[in-house]
């Protein structure tokens, strides 16, 4: 299992490798943050802008591929990823951001997963009534809508709430109120602001969950193994929750596992939303500010969260159906 | 695309009537019948048909175009000079609408088009040649699946001394960038449907008897891929309408002067409480879109499935009632 | 002891609910399950399915009732029926008693109580019907908690151990953890019948137990069903299509058709005094492997009737040779045969038939076709395929997704035989003896094989550029298995057939004139070339798999398993179809089959392989007649004869566990693992086996014969692999099941 593993990783550190550097070739030759700098006030000359460009190691005026070679040995020999057309060091930046990021999605991300999850179980027992229609009928809908576009609509109903009640109820944007004194308030506030985006990400995340685990289980429900089941002396939905449900997750685990990086990339959409100072909205703040070496560190990590949900998807199918497991 | 008809019965169908043989229909009609027979499915297209006109006639029902300025009526409601209102810059609603709508559906259409194509291309020689050929295009494959599409589309639409940018329309440039990103999913569906079909006996029967390799492609391996080519169509035009929308929404799409649906939803945001019906018309078309889209494609599925019957709810009974006869099945499917 | 279980209560008038009432009290006291009156409707897109139109048995303990009929007879949904599986959805009435008490109309959690405890079943496929997630003792153990929740987990594993090693599975204790997935195809089927006798059941429903097995493997799964209900004392309902499997086993038979049973009686009756025209015609369309007389098998014409409809008059009518106009006028009731107590079947004509009337000649039974080769000396006639040591090694891997090689496979080392002209030429053998290996070399022949192939007198190493290769391809085609799968469901029939000729580069008009002149040689109806292949039942797509295979003319057709998918009464059609070709048109067939008594039927030659060698080969009747090899030996034991005489009185191998991996294959004989002779010799002996590979030696070892091996002469045309032939066979693995005084006529 490790040398199956340490395989794996092998090829997709290559693969991290191939997609940022052709990401860092897309975003050099694309990305001029000189020009940039010439709309400041007062207008600097075009070697003042050079030099200070070539001080944050940004030269303008090296080739693509000497750039490129410069960016790779700092990684390589420093571990230093570069620095923003500001002057900001990324290293130091990336950290903050990952936290934020985190911090933002991993409540969204369980909540999905259980709620769809348990929806999709609930849905499937309760196959063509009432509630089953209802339930992937949102599915469905979700699905045709565009995850900005529902946040958003999730954003105008607390600003409606707020005004209905007349009183600030959620934050619809932003992390904390700065300057909040810590304790008791604190925690409202952050409750406060994690609220919305919360909801809307669960929202919207737990369509795909739930069309999946019921599509599993209604699969399995009739299987022969349930039979079997049935037939020593379970009732139906017994068999149906010791033996299926076990079975119809195997699939589900796998994607779970692998569509981490998914809700990582609806992050960008969230993020710029909720205005919450992320990942996601740094590298759509990087590529708008022209800024080559941000852009590039932010999509080197969605390949390794990419990287890192697949060899997950591997250990969860591994670790739920013994069937793969090599002894 | 047109592979449902591809196995042509229609020369040996001629042959058989003159032998008297009982008329049997193609397997064409057959699906379009099925589909027919589907209200949902019938809905979704007439919707989708009468945007697509709407997209195309409507603008000359008004004499306003979406870059005129009139001056007199600037943030104003529906009205009877301005169907739908117009903008704050005075720009008439109903005109952007249409052209919003055209643009939207013309990303739509041949990213879920070109994409199809491609996958199957890529995702057929795959299976045709497996070793050494696969692991490598399926190396390819992954790649593309890693990189964050988003962030590509971002650079490629909002770089800023980028040669590309100048001499070509957002649109289109959204349209290549999208699709670059959209047909590995597929290719890697046709690539392991292609690999079991040629494991199918009928296949290995077509083999034994000397088929050459491309002929049994093109008769065997393709009509049965069919079905599924025409359901990632209809799959890819809703993921490419949805992309297209999210994407200008929060303003790395489409950039302005272009408009599209996703662009005129984005800009309405800000002013969603003052002028509502901004934001509200065009996300209702989008809307209408790919929700007739989606009905289509459960239509689809309906009339391709082989097992299925045509209507949706004898066969939603029969999955109730599957699994607990073998030999009940048995008898039915003989 | 002798009425045992009597089948069908006296038609009694009044209303059903009284009829029942009565029917209840009528049963004998001494009954465990009494089912009277079974109807079971299924609502179906197309309308209600009347799958079960009246069952009536009564079954006494320790009894065993067989169930026999064809899919869709209703088999399996009476056995559902009374275990209370079938899905809410299916109506089902009439009653059900076990011990008296009424199982019928029970709620789900009521039924839980019977199911598995009193009441419990094995299913037909062992690989689908354990929970892939769970190691094996706990699916056992699940079983015994369900129903003594006071049990303590020392108990219930040891239980579980004791249950293991019951049905025959060795070191049990330490396969308790192992997973379904660890097991071959009878191991599970083991553990399924471990699960269902766990709390010592009164009645163990058995659906079609065996089907999914190789013979051996049924041979053992049927052991140790015998075993079980010795131990338990249960009565045993066994549903098959397999007239063989009961003729031993079964008290009593119960012959279904239609939804409804249509012959019952004690198993004597029905075997040798059949009074219903589907009873004769079933026992006549399955060849059987202990007779060497050759007579072409009795087909049953048409199919079995749509249930959606209510008969109007005897459901077997439109295939019945016999039926005239009062069988279409009503269906007849299961009534008394004169002369016996418990035989009951439902015809009209039933008194005129019996033992003495012969299923040839009611179902008009085609003459034994004779084939011009036939009368010709076999040196005589020239070869039409011939392999010369061919070898075919697989690299084996390890691990379900880190694959490593740790050894390779032999799946064929070194076959030779050749096939002439207008013979039919068997290869049998369990699953994993390289039987399919060896078609897949011979249908994929190309130059860089391991060994040579030679089509027509073209040999592979000559196949080098494609007009040799077609020039081959021509000479040789192949029907497949599955004939669903073999046909392009999105061709019609014309554009099936059509592929070859087109191939062939025939214009259309001689396409279209060929196309009719094969559907009607393979016994379709030319008008309907423009149907799809799912318009069609399972033996008519056969015969559009056999005419395309026939479209260019072969010299060759290979047969990969061609009945095995098909209903036995649809089966035989076939198979006097494939013997009338070969007759007509001077054909050879290359036949790879699991069932030996069709190959009995059909072959000239035959050899049996096992892991990747023959070890015997020679003329059928003398290899079946006089098997040398042990393992022929076994294979044939294991043959169940749908003869219950012959069945209870005969001698029968059981050969220990499964076909071994190919990968341990050890020096000297492969078989010497599983060998009856080799467990029973003195040690000295066993190291010759061990160490040196016995060779392919023909029947008389004499000097004499040897040097007449290499020209055509007198010497007998059977050669085998055995060092000791004629050792004793070991006594362990001889089981006879004597039960003559129990089955008293």
């Amino acid at each position: 299992m490790l040398r199956y593993l340490a395989r794996r990783g092998l090829i997709y550190v290559v693969m991290i490798f191939l997609t940022t550097s052709a990401g860092y070739f897309l975003a050099v030759s694309s990305l001029k943050p000189a020009l940039l700098e010439q709309e400041r006030i007062p207008r600097p000359t075009p070697e003042q802008v050079a030099a200070s460009m070539r001080l944050k190691g940004l030269d303008p005026d090296l080739s693509p591929w000497e750039r490129y070679v410069d960016w790779l040995t700092a990684i390589v020999t420093r571990w230093d990823w570069g620095r923003s057309p500001n002057g900001a060091f990324i290293n130091a930046e990336f950290g903050d951001r990952v936290w934020i990021s985190t911090r933002l999605f991993l409540a969204s991300i369980i909540l999905t997963l259980v709620i769809g999850v348990a929806l999709g179980v609930y849905s499937a027992a309760r196959q063509y009534k009432f509630q089953d229609r209802v339930i992937t009928s949102y599915s469905y809908l979700a699905y045709i809508v565009p995850a900005p576009i529902a946040y958003f609509l999730v954003q105008l109903g607390a600003i409606n709430i707020n005004e209905s009640v007349g009183e600030r109820i959620f934050f619809v944007t932003g992390i904390s109120t700065p300057g909040i004194e810590p304790g008791w308030a604190q925690f409202v506030d952050m409750l406060a602001h994690y609220a919305v985006p919360t909801v809307a990400i669960t929202l919207v995340g737990w369509g795909s969950y739930q069309i999946a685990q019921r599509q599993y289980l209604l699969d399995n429900v009739n299987a022969d193994f349930v039979r079997t089941a049935r037939a020593k002396g379970l009732s139906r939905n017994q068999a149906i929750t010791r033996h299926a449900l076990r079975v119809s997750f195997i699939p589900v685990a796998q994607s779970i596992a692998f569509t981490i990086p998914a809700i990582f990339a609806g992050g960008f959409f969230a993020e710029k939303i909720f205005a919450w100072p992320g990942v996601g909205s740094w590298s759509i703040d990087a590529i708008s500010l022209q800024d080559v070496n941000a852009a590039t560190a932010t999509l080197a990590y969605g390949s390794v969260i990419f990287a890192l949900g697949a060899i997950l998807a591997d250990f969860a199918t591994t670790l739920v159906d013994p069937r793969v497991r090599v002894q | 695309m047109t592979n449902l008809n591809a196995v042509d019965p229609a020369a040996a169908a001629q042959d058989a009537h003159l032998e008297g043989a009982d008329v049997v229909i193609g397997k064409s009609t057959i699906i379009f019948r099925r589909f027919m027979r589907n209200k949902t499915a019938v809905a979704g297209l007439a919707i989708f048909l009468a945007l697509t006109l709407f997209s195309f006639v409507g603008g000359y029902f008004t004499p306003w175009d979406k870059e005129t300025i009139d001056p007199f009526n600037i943030g104003m409601p529906p009205s009877a000079e301005h169907y739908l209102g117009t903008s704050q810059a005075g720009i008439d609603l109903y005109a952007m609408t249409v052209e919003g709508t055209r643009i939207s559906i013309l990303i739509g259409l041949v990213v879920g088009l070109v994409s199809v194509l491609i996958a199957a291309v890529y995702g057929c020689t795959m299976a045709y040649f497996g070793g050494k050929v696969d692991k490598l295009m399926l190396f390819v494959l992954e790649a593309l699946i890693m990189m964050p599409a988003l962030l590509v589309v971002a650079v490629a639409t909002s770089g800023g001394g980028a040669g590309l940018k100048q001499d070509l329309p957002s649109w289109l440039l959204l349209i290549i960038v999208l699709l670059v990103f959209s047909w590995m999913g597929t290719a890697r569906l046709i690539r392991s449907l292609s690999m079991s079909l040629m494991q199918r006996d009928f296949v290995k029967a077509a083999q034994y008897m000397g088929v050459p390799p491309r002929r049994i492609i093109w008769r065997h391996l393709v009509p049965n891929i069919g079905s599924l080519l025409v359901l990632d169509i209809t799959r890819g035009v809703t993921a490419a309408i949805l992309a297209e929308v999210a994407f200008s929404f929060i303003g790395i799409g489409i950039k302005l002067p272009d408009v599209s649906l996703g662009v005129l939803i984005g800009g309405a945001t800000s002013q969603v409480q003052t002028f509502p019906w901004m934001f509200w018309v065009p996300l209702t078309v989008m809307f209408l879109l790919t929700g007739s889209l989606a009905m289509m494609n459960d239509g689809l599925r309906d009339a391709f499935d082989p097992s299925s019957s045509s209507s949706g709810k004898a066969r939603k009974k029969r999955a109730r009632n599957n699994g607990t006869d073998q030999s009940l099945v048995q008898k039915k499917a003989s | 002891m002798s009425s045992e279980t009597t089948a069908g209560p006296a038609e009694s008038a009044g209303l059903p609910a009284e009829r029942l009432h009565v029917a209840g009290l009528a049963a004998p006291s001494d009954a465990v399950l009494s089912v009277r009156d079974l109807h079971v409707r299924f609502t179906s897109e197309n309308g209600m399915v009347h799958a079960v139109r009246g069952v009536d048995f009564d079954l006494m303990a320790g009894k065993t009732l067989g169930i026999v009929g064809e899919s869709g007879s209703g088999k399996s949904v009476t056995s559902l029926a009374i275990m209370g599986l079938l899905p809410a959805a299916a109506e089902v009435s009439g009653s059900v008693r076990l011990n008296g008490r009424e199982l019928l109309g029970l709620s789900d959690k009521a039924m839980c109580g019977y199911r598995g405890n009193e009441l419990a079943m094995v299913f037909q496929d062992p690989l689908s019907s354990l929970t892939p997630v769970y190691t094996v003792g706990t699916q056992i153990i699940e079983a015994l908690t369900i129903h003594n929740p006071g049990m303590s987990r020392q108990a219930k594993e040891a239980r579980a151990v004791e249950l293991l090693a019951m049905v025959g599975i060795p070191s049990p204790k330490d396969r308790l953890r192992a997973f379904p997935h660890e097991f071959s195809g009878g191991m599970r089927q083991r553990v399924m019948i471990a699960i269902a006798i766990a709390n010592n059941p009164r009645v163990l429903i058995a659906d079609e137990p065996t089907t999914a097995l190789d013979v051996t493997i049924q041979a053992q799964v049927l052991e140790v069903l015998h075993t079980a209900q010795e131990e338990t004392g249960a009565a045993v309902v066994m549903i098959t299509h397999d007239l063989g499997v009961v003729a031993g086993m079964a008290d009593d038979i119960m012959v279904m058709y239609a939804g409804r049973p249509v012959e019952t009686g004690g198993v004597d009756d029905i075997y040798y005094n059949p009074r219903m025209p589907y009873t004769m015609g079933l026992l006549g369309a399955v060849p059987r492997v202990d007779v060497a007389e050759k007579t072409s098998l009795v087909p049953i014409e048409g199919m079995p009737p749509n249930l959606l409809h209510q008969p109007t008059g005897c459901s077997f009518a439109p295939r019945c040779p016999l039926a005239s106009d009062p069988c279409r006028a009503g269906e007849p009731p299961l009534s008394a045969v004169p002369g016996s107590a418990r035989h009951r079947a439902a015809c009209i004509k039933s008194e005129s038939l019996g033992a003495d009337v012969d299923a040839q000649d009611v179902f008009a039974a085609p003459p034994v076709p004779v084939s011009r080769f036939d009368a010709m000396p076999r040196e005589e006639r020239s070869a039409v395929l011939e392999l010369k040591d061919i070898r075919k090694h697989f690299p084996l891997t390890k691990g379900a997704l880190l694959k490593r090689r740790i050894g390779t496979v032999k799946a064929v080392d070194g076959i030779s035989f050749d096939i002439r002209e207008g013979e039919c030429f068997s290869i049998v053998g369990e699953s994993g003896s390289g039987k399919t290996t060896t078609l897949l070399e011979i249908m994929e022949f190309h130059k860089d094989q391991d060994g040579e192939v030679v089509i027509g007198g073209l040999s592979n190493k000559q196949a080098a550029d494609a007009r040799t290769k077609s020039a081959m391809r021509r000479e040789l085609q192949m029907v497949f298995q599955d004939p669903t799968g073999a046909l392009d469901p999105r061709f019609t029939v014309y554009e099936v057939l059509a592929e070859p000729l087109q191939n062939a580069g025939m214009d259309r008009q001689a396409i279209k004139k060929r196309i009719m002149e094969l559907m009607r040689l393979v016994g379709l109806q030319p008008d309907h070339v423009n149907r799809f292949p799912n318009q069609f039942s399972g033996g008519q797509r056969q015969r559009i798999g056999i005419a395309r295979a026939l479209a260019v003319n072969p010299k060759l057709v290979v047969l990969d398993e061609p009945v095995s998918a098909l209903d036995v009464s649809v089966q035989a059609g076939v198979i006097n179809l494939l013997d009338r070709l070969r007759a007509e048109l001077g054909l050879s067939y290359l036949l790879v089959a699991h069932d030996l008594s069709v190959v009995r039927h059909i072959s000239n030659r035959v050899a049996v392989m096992y892991l990747g060698k023959i070890v015997e080969i020679g003329e059928v009747d003398r290899v079946f007649g006089n098997p040398r090899h042990p393992y022929t030996r076994a294979l044939l034991s294991a043959i169940p004869v749908p003869d219950p005489q012959v069945e209870r009185t005969r001698e029968r191998i059981i050969l220990k566990g499964d076909l071994p991996s190919p990968l341990d294959a050890p020096k000297g004989c492969n078989f010497a693992t599983r060998c009856p002779v080799f467990a029973a010799l003195p040690p000295a002996k066993q190291e010759k086996c061990l160490s040196l590979e016995p060779p392919l030696e023909p029947v008389t070892p004499s000097e004499a014969a040897r040097t007449l091996e290499a020209a055509p002469g007198p010497s007998p045309d059977q050669r085998f692999a055995c060092f000791f032939p004629d050792g004793q066979l070991d006594e362990d693995m001889l089981v006879v099941h004597d039960t003559a005084d129990h089955h008293a006529p």
